[in-house]
């Protein structure tokens, strides 16, 4: 489809492309930063406000984070229970969305109402610990995947999107014999992509990011995730200055702080893209419908 | 124009309504007709019983004076003196009122600024330049706070920091950005758009992906100017996702969270920055009164409760789309 | 890849648990073979579980070593969801008397081993007043992590000192005198009036050893509490105080300090001082050698003169008021919940004993003789270059100095410094120490914690660490400052005072 353009409109997109890259710009820098000071030593960045490129390079910021295998270990096994935690989360996020936006289903808008009670409410850290270590989940990675499995937020979005799709659809399926997971499965997921996708990434990124659950289920630290390193990396310095430091303690250099923030944000940035093409117009009701 | 086909939409779903069927035998009735559906809903209720509700009964720490050695079961109870002595403090009201400026700072600017870039990308047809810059506006929301805020005071830095040089001299004044009272709002949404605004443009690419590419050529053919199809075809085609992030939103607007006014907080500007989420942090961490903290965030979620209801009350006399 | 099983050792402490139970308490000792410790890690990762460092040491304790290494960033969550489960160690680390701490204590955590730790040779404290000082109002909940108490330093940029012919300072005064000679004398001799004196950096509350506090003891004021007629005070209710606080708004009126103190970003403290911007930091001593480190780094032919230091300074009165700390970081507390019985308990001192005997000491601070270190004139040098065993041990005892204690001195070797210069700079730092020591002046009220000091302590101090701030800024003048300790006082401050007196006058008897 090839929409016509007026003058106004050309001036238009013109200044939005600018701006457009001009913001892409500024979010974009401070990470150019962190990649080159990860690259430079102590002095330079201590000499140095902020750079994009280092004078010095040195890789003895990478030397010390990989000098163990408990780096690659860790990166790893984070990619590994995102992909299996993303598949597992959202297939159990659509299962219970897909139900839930048929309007004629009762029970509906109880199940809903609890569901947002949930979002807002919770019992807290200790009895969610307690409940992880009785059903034997501790030191395992299920406890990393199992008590976020589904996301009140995602799931009402998911199934507000369900709901948003033409009846006709799934009216003609039936007409056809098919069951309702066959109509799940085969007219809606497709027509879903950019919603899961969205999802899945959403996802992904709560499990990358998850903190807390390999701190408070992990004890064993041949399994730790990535943020558990990036973490204590990151959130040691920051102690000083508040007095809560043994004051023999120096920080980890700057080096290799953000050497740990390159190797732990990187993979994760990558996934994106992939999931990028999904979000692409044309393949959505509109066609299937012409 | 557009109008009417959303609604004959409308009027098709609930005409494809099957009549209601009744009673109890009416149930069985549904129950046998819908069998696949419940048993699809059956995995996502256990989860929601045994994981959300299974620990729910950790909202008594509240109502107790709770020891982590002696467990919540083991901890006495003390009726409702953390409410009443969280109420009664008298920071009590300055902490409201500064969560609730910076709530609606963000909610005000933050939440439509999200919808705007969306709307910005979406128009963009330059396939690499529309990719590239999405990707480039998602990375800030993997930088932690920590790191905004070292920038913030790079930037800001006195005398030297370019933006203290570029607003100052915009406003020809000579304020230290990052300890002026004045200021720390404005820095705060600014951070918050920095790191958060790219981040908020997935959910409403992926709705904006899925408005009928045929009702824009319907109106190119109508003469429709760019700005027009944006507002008569754009917005109402993700106008429920509008609707239901912002009334998720408005739920989670007491949330101001915790790491980054920690950060940018210090003895010059405190008396704008406290707010629930670093006096629970004070109070919880630093002076051990989980209970006190606790009830804290009861009564936030509390708030956030009835805020989710009523604006979704709101939004379905109006609109009638709405969260469920 | 999902599944795992818990480790062996976890399911043993878990079966003895539940025998235990079983057996009503009465059980007969176990003897405890493996020993389960929690602690935090400050480095990028933590040891490995089958390192070096580990193994010898459960060959010199006899016993299987199970750590549990928790980040630093988030210890005191892991410790409380620790306590409130009933999988809990053997040994834990606890890392200051906080309020939760506390709480749990109170209610029966932990074994009081106020009697207990006399009888075992390498736990008997030779420093009992830093034991006092861990303890909670004289009980003693666990074997403190002993702590160099002199770390308070006045570093200063030597090559800038020597420029303007200036000797280094000694008193307050002195420091004055520095300071406005850097900031007005050209220092750097580039023609512009571009340095200041003193760099200080945003900083927390009240009694965190920031360069506030460390100008006010050195006034006289006393170390949080000061004794006045009879009673304990808090530092900041002396006129010493007040005296010290002139001091430091007159530097920065005349803008001898970095005018934006209030938000300085603590991580970027060495950058002025560096970059040769602001001349002097008052902080701890061991900043002396992460500063020299930069400038070797940046010029390793010319870094010898650029670090100065001296320790606590003379105050108006003539007489040295050297700051110290408690003299502890925490402490190793003993859980009731996982051992049960005076039996157990002996067995886990005994254990403790041992991780403080010399040969525990070198290897969990030092390293493995011959592997990664060796010893040189009564100094552990490091072996160069690296093996990739020594770089293990070399990373491992980073987090394994974490279980030292050290309450019967420093056992273990001093470290042999990389350079001459740099050995010099450490012996000149030692000696400083060593000197200051002698004028210390401790916080009375260490030991003592006050109930409504618990609850309110950290808001109550806010006011006051505010407001002292905003009088250096400008913000509110003197008597602004003297209502903000009134408020101090009619917020529950009064109230801190007479439990803190109580304390300290039983205590005396």
């Amino acid at each position: 489809m090839k929409i016509h353009n007026t003058r106004g409109g050309r001036v238009f997109d013109a200044a939005n492309y600018v701006f457009l890259s001009l913001v892409g710009i500024i979010t974009l820098l401070p990470f150019v930063y962190v990649l080159a000071g990860s690259f430079a030593n102590e002095a330079e960045i201590t000499r140095r406000a902020f750079f994009v490129w280092p004078e010095q390079f040195t890789l003895s910021a990478y030397e010390y984070i990989f000098s163990t295998p408990a780096f690659t270990k860790a990166l790893v096994t984070t990619v590994l229970v995102t992909l299996v935690g993303t598949l597992i989360q959202l297939i159990l996020t659509v299962t219970m969305a897909y139900p839930l936006a048929k309007k004629n289903l009762r029970g509906r808008k109880l199940i809903m109402s609890l569901v947002v009670f949930a979002m807002v409410f919770s019992g807290g850290m200790i009895p969610t610990f307690l409940l992880v270590k009785d059903l034997g989940l501790l030191n395992t990675y299920w406890a990393l995947i199992l008590p976020a499995a589904i996301n009140p937020f995602s799931l009402i979005i998911i199934k507000n999107f369900f709901q948003e799709l033409p009846d006709e659809l799934e009216e003609s399926a039936k007409m056809d014999g098919a069951t309702e997971i066959g109509i799940l499965w085969r007219i809606l997921l497709p027509l879903s992509k950019p919603v899961l996708a969205t999802f899945a990434l959403f996802y992904a990124v709560g499990i990358w990011n998850d903190f807390m659950s390999p701190l408070l289920y992990l004890s064993d630290n041949n399994m730790w995730t990535l943020q558990m390193y990036l973490r204590q990396v990151t959130a040691a310095s920051d102690l000083l200055g508040t007095g809560n430091v043994d004051p023999s303690y120096i920080p980890p250099e700057q080096g290799i702080k953000f050497a740990v923030i390159v190797v732990a944000t990187l993979p994760i940035l990558i996934f994106y893209p992939f999931l990028q093409k999904h979000f692409a117009k044309g393949m959505l009701i509109g066609s299937v419908k012409g | 124009m557009t109008a009417p086909v959303v609604e004959a939409k409308a009027s098709e779903r609930v005409a494809a309504k099957p009549p209601a069927p009744r009673r109890r035998r009416g149930f069985a009735v549904h129950f046998a007709h819908y069998k696949w559906l419940y048993l699809l809903l059956l995995p996502g209720v256990l989860y929601f019983a045994v994981f959300r509700y299974g620990p729910m009964y950790g909202v008594s720490i509240a109502f107790k004076d709770y020891v982590p050695f002696l467990g919540v079961n083991g901890s006495p109870w003390v009726g409702v003196t953390n409410f009443t002595d969280f109420f009664a403090n008298p920071d009590f009201p300055q902490l409201l009122g500064n969560t609730l400026i910076l709530a609606f700072l963000n909610l005000g600017i933050a939440f439509p600024l999200t919808i705007i870039l969306a709307l910005l990308l979406n128009e963009v047809r330059l396939s690499v330049l529309k990719r590239t810059v999405q990707t480039l506006v998602y990375i800030p929301h993997f930088l932690s706070w920590t790191i905004v805020a070292s920038l913030s005071f790079l930037l800001f830095a006195l005398d030297i920091g370019p933006l203290f040089q570029f607003v100052n001299g915009l406003f020809g004044t000579n304020v230290d950005i990052l300890s002026d009272p004045n200021w720390f709002r404005p820095l705060i949404v600014l951070q918050e758009i920095w790191k958060n605004t790219g981040w908020g443009t997935i959910i409403f690419l992926a709705a904006l992906a899925t408005v009928d590419q045929d009702q824009y050529e319907a109106a190119i053919i109508d003469g429709a100017g760019r700005f027009r199809r944006v507002w008569h075809i754009t917005l109402p085609g993700i106008r429920s996702t509008i609707i239901v992030m912002l009334i998720l939103a408005i739920g989670q607007m007491l949330n101001t969270g915790f790491e980054q006014i920690y950060l940018m907080t210090n003895a010059l500007n405190r008396s704008v920055a406290d707010v629930f989420d670093t006096y629970v942090y004070f109070v919880g961490i630093t002076q051990g009164a989980y209970s006190y903290s606790t009830a804290v965030g009861l009564f936030k979620s509390l708030v956030g409760i009835v805020l989710i209801f009523g604006t979704n009350w709101l939004s379905k006399r109006f609109n009638q789309s709405g969260l469920f | 890849m999902i599944r795992r099983k818990h480790t062996l050792a976890a399911a043993v402490v878990v079966s003895a648990a539940l025998a235990l139970t079983a057996c009503g308490g009465e059980a007969p000792a176990s003897d405890l073979s493996s020993v389960k410790i929690m602690a935090p890690f400050l480095e990028a990762q933590p040891p490995t579980a089958d390192g070096a460092v580990q193994k010898k040491l459960e060959e010199l304790t006899g016993k299987d070593v199970n750590i549990t290494w928790t980040p630093n960033a988030s210890y005191e969550d892991k410790m409380n969801i620790t306590l409130a489960s009933s999988d809990i160690p053997h040994v834990l680390v606890v890392q200051g008397k906080t309020p939760g701490f506390v709480k749990n204590a109170e209610a029966g955590a932990f074994w009081d081993l106020t009697d207990k730790l006399k009888d075992y040779p390498n736990l008997k404290t030779t420093f009992p007043e830093v034991q006092q000082n861990a303890s909670v109002n004289g009980k003693v909940y666990g074997v403190y992590r002993g702590r160099n108490p002199i770390r308070a330093a006045v570093m200063f940029r030597q090559d800038w000192l020597d420029k303007l012919g200036l000797k280094a300072p000694e008193t307050t005064e002195d420091l004055y005198k520095v300071a406005k000679a850097f900031t007005e004398q050209d220092p750097d001799g580039n023609g512009q009036n571009d340095t200041y004196g003193i760099t200080i950096p945003k900083w927390g509350g009240l009694g965190t050893n920031s360069p506030y506090d460390l100008v006010e003891t050195w006034y006289g004021a006393g170390n949080r509490w000061a004794e006045r007629d009879g009673k304990l005070v808090p530092s900041f209710e002396t006129d010493e105080f007040l005296e010290a606080n002139r001091f430091i708004k007159k530097m920065v009126d005349e803008k001898l300090i970095n005018p934006d103190f209030a938000t300085f970003d603590s991580t970027k403290w060495n950058e002025p001082f560096f970059n040769g911007k602001g001349g002097i930091i008052i902080d701890v001593d061991s900043r002396a050698s992460v500063l020299i480190n930069l400038f070797k780094q940046a010029n390793p032919n010319d870094f010898q003169n650029k670090v100065g230091f001296v320790g606590s300074l003379k105050g108006p009165d003539g007489e040295l008021h050297a700051h110290p700390t408690d003299g502890y970081s925490g402490f190793l507390a003993i859980p009731k919940s996982s051992v049960k019985t005076e039996a157990d308990l002996k067995n886990v001192l005994t254990f403790l004993d041992k991780l403080n005997s010399k040969e525990a000491a070198v290897l969990i601070n030092n390293g493995i003789e011959g592997v990664n270190f060796n010893v040189v004139d009564g100094l552990a040098a490091t072996i160069k270059p690296e093996t990739p065993e020594g770089k293990a041990v070399n990373t491992d005892i980073k987090s394994f100095a974490q279980l030292g204690t050290n309450v019967t001195g420093n056992n273990f070797y001093p470290v042999k410094q990389a350079s001459e210069y740099e050995q010099k700079v450490f012996d000149d730092r030692v000696a400083v120490m060593a000197k200051d020591l002698k004028s210390a002046v401790y916080n009375p009220a260490a030991a003592f914690v006050s109930p409504t000091y618990v609850a309110k302590g950290a808001q109550l101090d806010n006011i006051v660490a505010d407001a002292r701030i905003k009088y250096l800024a400008g913000q509110t003048d003197e008597q602004g400052l003297k209502d903000a300790i009134k408020l101090w006082n009619t917020s529950g401050g009064d109230k801190v005072k007479e439990e803190i007196n109580k304390l300290w006058q039983d205590n005396k008897k």
